[in-house]
This record gives C-alpha cells, structure tokens and sequence, in this order.
C-alpha cells in the first residue's frame, strides 16, 4: 500500500509537475482544516462529469457551511490514478475500472452517479437536418478506413431515400485519453466482432491509419473541428447538445441491438438503462453499451466516482458519505434542476439503492 | 578568511544545475529501464503505438507484465518532432533575421524601442494561446486557402500535393511553431546587432556599402555567434513545444506523414495527450513507456545541439583559414 501510494506520486511528481503537490500543499495549509467540523474534499477527473460537479458543490456546500469541495476537470484516468493514490477524495470517471486496476488497489468503489449519452454526430452540406442514419459496422468500417467516402453502398443501403455526396469522411477520434473514447470504440467492439478483435476499446485505442483522419482535444475540440470540416465525423457526449446545435452538426440515429434506428432521447437512453438494470452487479461495474431491447439506444454509460473505501480521517469519510448519498438521491443531486442542464438521466431507483450501498461502505 | 564560505557557496550553487540536470536523466533512465528492457531498439524505428486492452488480464512477454497487444513504438513522432521544428526554423530564420534588421537598421531611431518592446511580449506571450489562436484562425485558412494554393502552385512535388480537407497538420504545427520561435530569434539577433561598434559601421560605409549591405555582408557576420545561439533557443523552444502542438497536429498515431498537410504528433505533446489513458494500466508499462520517450527527446535535443555547435566552430574555422 506504502510503496504503491509512493510510487504513484513518484510517477506524478515527474510527468504531471506539481499538480497533484500543490492541491496536497493547499489542503495542508488550510488554517480551517484544523478545526474537526471543517473538511476540505477534492473531486477530480472526467471532465464530462465536471459541469455537473460545479452545480452540485455550490448547492451542496451552501447547505453544509464547514464542507469545501474543490473541483477539477483532468480526465478520467487521473480522477482514478488519483482516488487511488489519496491525493482526492473523489475520482470522477466515465468508465469502471478493469479487474487488473482493482486487483492492484483493492477497496476501490466504483459508484454510477448518473446516467450519460453519447451522439454520433456529422457534417455533411445539406443533408444536416436529415437525420442520416448509422450503424456501428459502418462506423467500424469508416473508423477503421475501409468506408471512405459518404456514397459507399454500406451507407446507401440503411438510408434509402438520401442522396449522399460523393466524397471523402473525414473521420475525428479524441487524441486525449477520454471516457468518450471508451464508450464509443465499445459500441463498434460489441457491434463488429473485427473491431471487438483487432482494436479493440480503452479510453485511448491504437486508431488505424485513417487517410484524412484527424485528432482533436477534448469534446469543445471534436465540436469546433467538425463544426469547421465538412464531411467530417465525430462522437461527442451529450452534455455538449447546445454547441453541437449551434455548430449545426447533424445527430446521427444509430442502430441498436434489436437492429432499429434510434436517436438519444430519454425514452431511448432510459429504455436501455432498464434493460441492464436487472444485470448491474452489486459493484457496478458493467457496460451499458449496445443493450438489449427495440428501443434502446446503444450508447450510454454510468458517470462513476470512483472512491477509496478506506479514507484518511472518519470526518473525511462521513463527508463523503453525506455528499454522495446526496448526489445519487432523486430528490438531491440527481433532481431534474441539476440533470437537465447537463443532458444526463438520473439512476434508476434500483441504481440508486446499489449506489448507496457502495457508498455506506466507506469508512 | 571572508572569501572561503563565499567560495564554498558559490561552488555548490553552481554545482545544483549540472546535478539538476543529472537527476533529471538519472530519473528517467531509472524509470523507463522496465519499458527500455520491454521495447528493445525497435522502439525507436516501430510505426504502432498501442497501449494494447487494459480491460483484459496482462499477460507475461519477455519476463514482464503488460497488457496484451501491447506495443510502443515511436517514429512517427520522432518523425514529427523533427520535422515541424526543421519547417518552423526554415521559416523562422530569414523571417527574424530580416525583422531584427529592420529594428536595429531600418526601423525610424524613436520606433525602435516600442518595436523591440513588442517582440519582446510575443515571445512570452503562453503557447496556449498561440494553440488557440491556431485553432480558430490558422487551421481554417489553411484548409481553405494555404493547401489548395501549394497544391496548384507546387502541386507536380509529391510533399506539396493534396491540399487538406482539415487544415489540421504537419503543416498549421510548424506554422504556430515559427510564429513562436520567430520572437525568440528576432530579440536575441536584435540585441545583438545593437553592440555592433560604430567605427565597424562606418567602416563598411567608407567602403561604399549601401545600407542593406553594411547590414548583411558587414554585421550579420559579426553577430553569427548570437544568431546560432538564437537559433539553437528557438529549435529548444520547437522541440519541446507541447499544447500549442497538440491542438493544431490533428494527433496522428501509426502512420507517417506523407505530405506537408498530414496530420502529425510530436514526442512532447503525444506524452500529454496519451498520460491520462497511460494512468489507467495496471502494469505500469504505458507509464514508463512514456517516460520513456522523454528521455529520447532529452537526447535527440542534446544531438542536436552538440551538432549545432560544431557547425558554429566550423563556421569559425572556416572564416579563419578563407583570411
């Protein structure tokens, strides 16, 4: 546990600078972290997650005067590397963590907060507001560069009806390691076995050679790119529906499990959060990605803080604990006054229940 | 009596930077041994770069724990680093050459100041900024005007062809690399040319120069030592330029750029985008791996320094033997 906290500090302290010493130097010199009833706690990763956070904390805080929550926006890969270590209380992530993470820190709580979407979105001169229909072989076929142009006869065949431009796709992947990532090359792994075998999914996968295809940063970076490329594509989160309307991207409907087109709505997303609510272990930790049902859209995912079930004060621990059985209560965090704003479904009440008894486990 | 711990200080001060320096390569060979020992030479001249599927067990190659399908291998962004910073300074030089000489020369005496002022805020101004400002104006421009233009012009060269449907590239990095180094070399020159003595001046005038030639053929010459000192700053700068980079590349991984609108990664910005994913392996491999390619990029950019140097000895010499 020692050498494993230290070697993970090791590893920040050289390639992430001082980040992570300079929160750790804040917290420890907070004058008010002397008195027992004030707690400091840092909430950092997915920056998905993010916005949500900033209208929870003001609410939440205004309610608990003594209770500061600092938050920050790094990516899911250090909001677990960081939950893990100690340097935050809270690691915000849009995947679970793999039985190798778990395996070499045991203890680690991954807890659904919420539920997100994902849209396939597009550039195509004309055909913005027609809702061009795709699936995830023809993703996999465009991603991995076997579909290069918007005319090939793998796109024609599932939107009769459209006359598609002869010309080449421009395909965007995030070049940052992102949540979005993992959910997208999900769908085309669980939907086209040759993706599934040879790519495969992560927050960061080895994109084929894509002649044309570009990267971009984050998901402001992948709307501002397509927004400005046309014939281009890309996968966004939901959280950013307005700027993808303002840059007049089109939403693709993408075709589910059971086959049908479907577009993200709350009847699609929340059809496919039924379908695996039955499923959802009592660790949580499972893939909502390409669910079983007639309805269902195929990407959505849990929004997970991920904690360490062993904190370093019981003060600390009970903060974390009142926070997040907030957060994950239909009449808290996850009320619709907060959700709305960010596009996210709050958990269905079985979720809820499993989520809190994670969250009584901390200690 | 006074002068010894005066000594003794001064001695251990100047004895921390070489020790900093050290530490710092010590560190980093120390760390990346594993992923040196895992990666072999193939590292180097290996095109894949895959963190290989941190959702399944590792698996047991060469003695070592790593993901399965892992493999990290770093040309193509070897490839890039080099490649922008050797546009950018192709650029860049005759630009900040023909811009310091405009201050000091050219420029009206009461302009100098203000102009010599404004060089030296561009070159402090933080590459993010230049990133964003690349981003949302330079990307566009060369989507829609710079690469058809070279396309028609110098279309019949291979590298020139294509034009870009994306303007995100080799192309816009090296372009927000030049803008950046183009201060660093302008002031440096400029500073300079202001210690060109008098008599030297007048001299070339006597001669019967113009005044584009007392500048070119009588000062240039004088400050060469300062102009390859500015030079090797802003190849410093280009080569470990990292956010600006990364917002304008279009990240490329596995494959190497064929054209001057492909898009590219270099080894500084391609450590960042990849270290939040890297985090997320269990084994540690991808880490060290990354750790890894900072200490091929601390010593591609000491090479290139060393041969930087020995081309301003060879100009010495060979000035030397020509009187």
């Amino acid at each position: 546990m020692q050498t494993r906290a230290s070697e993970t500090l090791l590893r920040r302290t050289f390639l992430l600078g001082t980040i992570g010493g300079t929160t750790l130097g804040l917290i420890a010199l907070d004058p008010r972290q002397a008195a027992a009833a004030n707690v400091t706690l840092l909430e950092t990763g997915s920056s998905l997650l993010y916005p949500l956070f900033n209208l929870w904390v003001p609410k939440y805080t205004a309610m608990h005067p003594g209770l500061r929550i600092t938050t920050q926006s790094t990516g899911s890969g250090t909001g677990i590397a960081q939950a893990v270590s100690g340097v935050a209380q809270i690691g915000a992530s849009d995947a679970y963590m793999s039985f190798g993470q778990l395996k070499k820190s045991p203890g680690i709580l991954n807890i659904p907060l919420a539920i997100s979407a994902q849209t396939v979105n597009y550039n195509v001169p004309g055909l913005n507001d027609k809702n061009l229909k795709l699936s995830g072989p023809v993703l996999a076929g465009i991603y991995g560069g076997k579909i290069t142009k918007w005319n090939d006869p793998e796109i024609v065949k599932i939107n009769a009806g459209l006359t598609l431009p002869d010309h080449g796709i421009t395909p965007i992947h995030r070049t940052d390691g992102s949540g979005d990532t993992f959910i997208f090359t999900q769908y085309l792994s669980f939907s086209t076995p040759a993706w599934g075998n040879g790519v495969g999914y992560g927050t960061t996968v080895s994109w084929p050679p894509v002649q044309g295809g570009i990267g971009a940063i984050g998901n402001p970076g992948m709307v501002q790119a397509c927004g400005q490329t046309p014939h281009s594509i890309a996968y966004i989160g939901v959280s950013f529906h307005d700027q993808i309307a303002k840059a007049g991207l089109g939403t693709a409907p993408l075709q589910n499990r059971a086959g049908n087109f479907v577009l993200p709505t709350p009847a699609t997303v929340g059809a496919a959060a039924g379908a695996l609510e039955g499923k959802t272990p009592p660790d949580e930790r499972i893939s909502l990605i390409y669910a079983p049902g007639a309805n269902s859209y195929p990407i959505i995912n849990y929004e997970y803080a991920i904690v360490n079930s062993k904190q370093a004060s019981p003060e600390i621990a009970a903060a974390v604990r009142d926070f997040l059985t907030w957060a994950v209560d239909p009449s808290g965090g996850n009320a619709p006054e907060f959700l709305d704003a960010v596009k996210f479904l709050p958990l269905t009440p079985k979720i809820a229940d499993l989520s809190k008894r994670q969250i009584a486990k901390i200690g | 009596m006074h002068a010894k711990p005066f000594r003794i200080g001064t001695v251990c001060l100047a004895a921390l930077i070489p020790g900093m320096l050290i530490a710092v390569v010590l560190f980093l060979a120390l760390y990346s041994w594993p992923a040196i020992q895992f990666n072999g030479v193939g590292f180097l001249f290996r095109t894949t770069w895959n963190l290989g599927n941190l959702y399944a067990d590792p698996v047991m190659v060469r003695g070592m724990q790593v993901p399965i399908h892992a493999q990290y291998g770093i040309l193509v962004f070897i490839v890039g680093t080099l490649a922008t910073s050797a546009i950018a300074l192709l650029i860049a030089i005759p630009v900040s050459l023909g811009v310091a000489i405009f201050i000091a020369e050219g420029a009206p005496p009461h302009l100098r100041p203000t102009l010599s002022l404004i060089v030296e805020l561009l070159a402090v101004v933080p590459s993010v900024v230049y990133g964003l400002w690349g981003i949302a104006v330079l990307v566009p421009l060369i989507a829609h005007y710079i690469a058809p233009a070279l396309n028609a012009v110098l279309g019949f060269i291979p590298f020139f062809a294509g034009g870009s449907p994306t303007g995100f590239g080799l192309l816009s990095a090296s372009l927000v690399l030049t803008l950046m180094v183009v201060p660093i070399i302008t002031a440096t020159v400029y500073s300079a040319l202001l210690q060109v003595a008098r008599p030297d001046k007048e001299a070339a005038y006597a001669l019967g120069a113009m005044k584009f030639e007392v500048a070119v053929r009588a000062m240039l010459p004088m400050v060469r030592g300062s102009i390859v000192g500015a030079v090797i700053l802003g190849l410093g700068r280009a080569l470990g330029e990292t956010m600006a980079v990364l917002m304008v590349s279009g990240g490329a991984i596995n494959y190497l750029p064929h054209t001057i609108t492909t898009p590219i990664s270099t080894m500084a910005s391609f450590i960042v985008s990849q270290l939040d994913s890297a985090e997320q392996d269990p084994t540690g491999m991808a880490v060290r791996s990354l750790a890894e390619i900072a200490l091929v990029l601390f010593i591609i950019t000491v090479i290139v320094n060393v041969i930087a140097r020995m081309i301003t000895r060879g100009l010495h010499v060979g000035l030397a033997s020509r009187a």
